[in-house]
């Protein structure tokens, strides 16, 4: 592959092969166990690419050589996602971050990071309505590839209801989708094309105040009217992230808080948000997470024994769960049944990525994925495709 | 915690990115993350690393942001410092450049060459003994000698009876504790404490955010690993003028902005001082956006400069930009060390800011 290697180099300036480089770009934020790093391929080299006429020249050098592309943004997302499993190009956009902004609209380049965006926005009286909680790292291209909800989807759902349009680059070239054309970017991990940009709506920069309530899970469903943001965690989450050993239910609003509650804890809460990894301080934990109607949350809530955040949305409740991990094998058993769990009570995974395409929720997208990819080499064995990694958890799906 | 279990509590979150280096250079190799990860491979004996490798994990100012905004509360400058002194043990390093900086001060008992004979030069008054000493550094000894001077003159103004070492004040070891040359720092640490022991040295004032950094924190554990008593207060000069200094306020209208240099800030704490003085002087003061624990190095430290100097230098543009976008005229800060690249960085920006350190100005307008 020394060829293909050498192309990308006269038509990109950063390319890199060094094999240690290869093995950082080889895996993303999921924790992979020994037994399973078999079945990881380490990429044959990394582009950065720094315009969409890099990109484009990726895609070229791909097809001629039918080497598969694996496009990345900050590799935050535990979904696997990024994860390397075939010899592949990966294609880190995290050179292509301009932030322009439009009148109430921004138009940002897929590798910006988040928190960047926000800040950039907060300067000019604007502000993201969504934004995940990896922000300070994660990327605009990575969290619309994967999907999902975040900080603001109470009020205005998940990432994809925010986008105005995307552009995208696939091996016919670039093209803008906005629309319903967006299911098929959105959630689907760059499958079916690079995410190159993306049109977002906001809103206008109106402060956010915070209250903290001490309450049950239950409970807090009736509180949430008129609230931007609302996340519940269980007592044994405030514990370990150093708030008082309660259950909490933090509410922000855009402007005045509506409810006379513990405003000082709920601006630490909100100042915090981004800090749900300070779990992991004292030892190891893993995430899992899972999709709920508001019907069952409470009924799944209970079920569930380990520490536990809720992030409430327009549609629905995400539920995510810290196993703190003795033996690994145990607590991912656990984070599978997690979601087991939510299945019967009419719930679903939160993504698919390289874990979980088995469980259908991008099948809508597989047609649409081979007329414009029939060689299968956006990412292949993620989203829509299955793989070594879904095959197992599916079979370990069946013994639980 | 060692660097194995600091690597393996790394949950990868890439908070870490948000490193000035790998802002530039851009490579997982650079990130703090994916240092760590290669870094536990190499201590499991699953991967060796080459020059290129090293060459990355030097990339890096220890400016300590990567600590402070990491969730699991990593103690990172301690991991940089310990690995990089595990590859000097392993043979790997030190790079070109800072082993020459190591051969010099060897030689010359501080990175500039400078004459050490010569060493206390600048001082124009009268040395006499005393239990406090002016400890000037090497960059003020050598490279910004008003600095020294305006240190000692705010001293005297405030009627503190000090001394300095002239040609028996050496090299702090600053420079080489963060490029993982712990021999030499052992050496330097024994020709200070020795004369300081000598000269019945109870308190240590130092204008440098570097010798303050190393004399308050690391020499008590070089001390201790040797088995010496060390009972000396180490003060920077920012906090005396905290406390101690009476100002005439400033009649001058032009802004000024302040930088926190990073062994002042994020490795000992000290946030409040500076801008307590800038108040004090009736300084017009704006902040930058990123300041205080969130504040972006100025690209000199951790050997970078010397060894990376278009990474450090990329670096101190980027903060005097920021600097010029509050619309200051000048930008002050509390390190000779900062002063001197951001004012090199400006210099190449057209010198549209100017770069002063507090204790310059404060003893300007300090009340006799």
């Amino acid at each position: 592959m020394d060829s293909l290697v050498l192309e990308l180099s006269h038509l990109i300036k950063r390319v890199d092969a060094h094999p240690l480089q290869m093995s950082l770009y080889s895996q993303d934020l999921l924790k992979i166990p020994k037994f399973l790093e078999r079945f990881i391929r380490y990429p044959i080299c990394v582009v950065q690419p720094e315009s969409d006429k890099e990109v484009k020249a990726v895609l070229k050098v791909s097809r001629k050589y039918k080497v598969p592309v694996v496009p990345r943004g900050a590799a935050t997302s535990a979904y696997g996602g990024a994860v390397t499993i075939k010899p592949c190009i990966v294609v880190d956009l995290t050179r292509m971050r301009k932030i322009e902004i439009i009148g109430k609209k921004a138009v940002v380049e897929s590798g910006a990071v988040w928190l960047d965006v926000e800040n950039e926005l907060n300067k000019q009286g604007l502000a993201l309505r969504v934004y995940p909680s990896s922000a300070p790292a994660g990327t605009v291209g990575g969290w619309i590839a994967q999907g999902g909800y975040g900080i603001g989807s109470l009020k205005y759902g998940s990432v994809g209801e925010n986008i105005e349009w995307l552009e995208v680059a696939d091996f016919d070239g670039i093209k803008k989708v906005e629309g319903d054309e967006l299911r098929n970017y959105v959630g689907l991990f760059g499958t079916t094309g690079v995410i190159l940009r993306a049109c977002l709506k906001l809103r206008d920069n109106a402060r956010i105040d915070s209250v903290a309530i001490k309450t049950e899970f239950e409970k807090s469903i009736d509180l949430l009217d008129g609230a931007y943001h609302g996340a519940f965690i269980d007592l044994k989450l405030a514990k370990m992230l150093g708030f008082n050993e309660a259950n909490l239910l933090l509410l922000s609003y855009e402007g005045e808080a509506e409810k006379e509650r513990d405003r000082e804890l709920g601006s630490i809460m909100w100042e915090n948000r981004f800090n749900l990894f300070r779990a992991g301080r004292d030892r190891e934990i893993i995430f899992t997470e899972a999709v709920l109607p508001y019907e069952t949350a409470p009924d799944f809530f209970s079920k569930v024994e380990f520490p536990v955040e809720a992030v409430f949305t327009k549609d629905n409740v995400v539920f995510l769960g810290l196993i703190p991990v003795d033996n690994y094998y145990r607590a991912a058993m656990k984070a599978i049944k997690f979601v087991k769990i939510a299945e019967r009570l009419g719930g679903r995974t939160y993504a698919t990525g390289m874990l979980f395409p088995h469980k259908g929720l991008a099948d809508f997208a597989k047609e649409y994925k081979k007329t414009v990819d029939p060689e299968s080499l956006l990412n292949p064995g993620k989203a829509v495709e299955n793989n070594s990694f879904s095959r197992m958890i599916k079979l370990t799906e069946m013994v639980l | 915690m060692n660097i194995r279990e600091i690597a393996a509590k790394c949950s990868r979150c890439g908070y870490c990115t948000t490193c000035p280096t790998y802002r530039i250079e851009g490579w997982e190799t650079v990130s703090p993350r994916g240092k760590i990860q290669l870094t536990l491979k190499y201590l499991n004996g699953e991967i060796n690393v080459d020059q290129k490798v090293v060459k990355d994990i030097f990339k890096c100012s220890v400016c300590g942001l990567c600590q402070e905004v990491c969730p699991v509360e990593l103690p990172l400058i301690d991991f940089w410092e310990e690995l990089r002194r595990e590859l000097v043990q392993k043979g790997m390093a030190p790079l070109s450049v800072h082993r020459k900086l190591r051969e010099i001060t060897f030689r010359n008992y501080n990175p500039y060459s400078g004459d050490q004979e010569r060493r206390g030069e600048w001082a124009d008054f009268e040395i006499k003994p005393a239990k406090t000493l002016y400890f000037a550094g090497c960059t003020a000894s050598f490279k910004l000698q008003n600095l020294a001077k305006s240190t000692a003159s705010v001293l005297n103004k405030l009627g503190i009876d000090f001394t300095i070492a002239g040609k028996n004040e050496y090299c702090c070891g600053s420079p080489f504790l963060r490029t993982g040359q712990k021999d030499i720092v052992e050496r330097l640490f024994e020709k200070n404490y020795r004369y300081w022991q000598k000269a019945g040295i109870e308190r240590v004032i130092t204008s440098c955010p570097g010798c303050y950094r190393t004399i308050s924190l690391d020499y008590p554990r070089i001390a201790e690993e040797k088995g010496y008593e060390f009972d000396i207060e180490v003060v920077h000069t920012v906090s005396i003028l905290d406390k101690m200094g009476v100002f005439e306020r400033v009649n001058i209208t032009a802004k000024a902005t302040y930088h926190d240099p990073c062994h002042l800030g994020r490795h000992m704490g000290m946030y409040e001082e500076p801008r307590n003085v800038i108040r004090k002087l009736g300084i017009d003061f704006v902040e930058m956006e990123r300041n205080r624990e969130q504040a972006l190095c100025c690209g000199a430290g951790g050997g970078l400069r010397s060894q990376f100097p278009e990474i450090s230098f990329e670096i101190g543009r980027q903060r005097v930009i920021e600097a010029m976008e509050t619309g200051a005229e000048y930008l002050i800060t509390c390190c000779p060390f900062c002063e001197y690249h951001l004012s090199k960085s400006a210099e190449k920006l057209g010198n549209k800011i100017k770069v002063v350190d507090l204790v310059e100005i404060a003893e300007r307008l300090i009340s006799p």
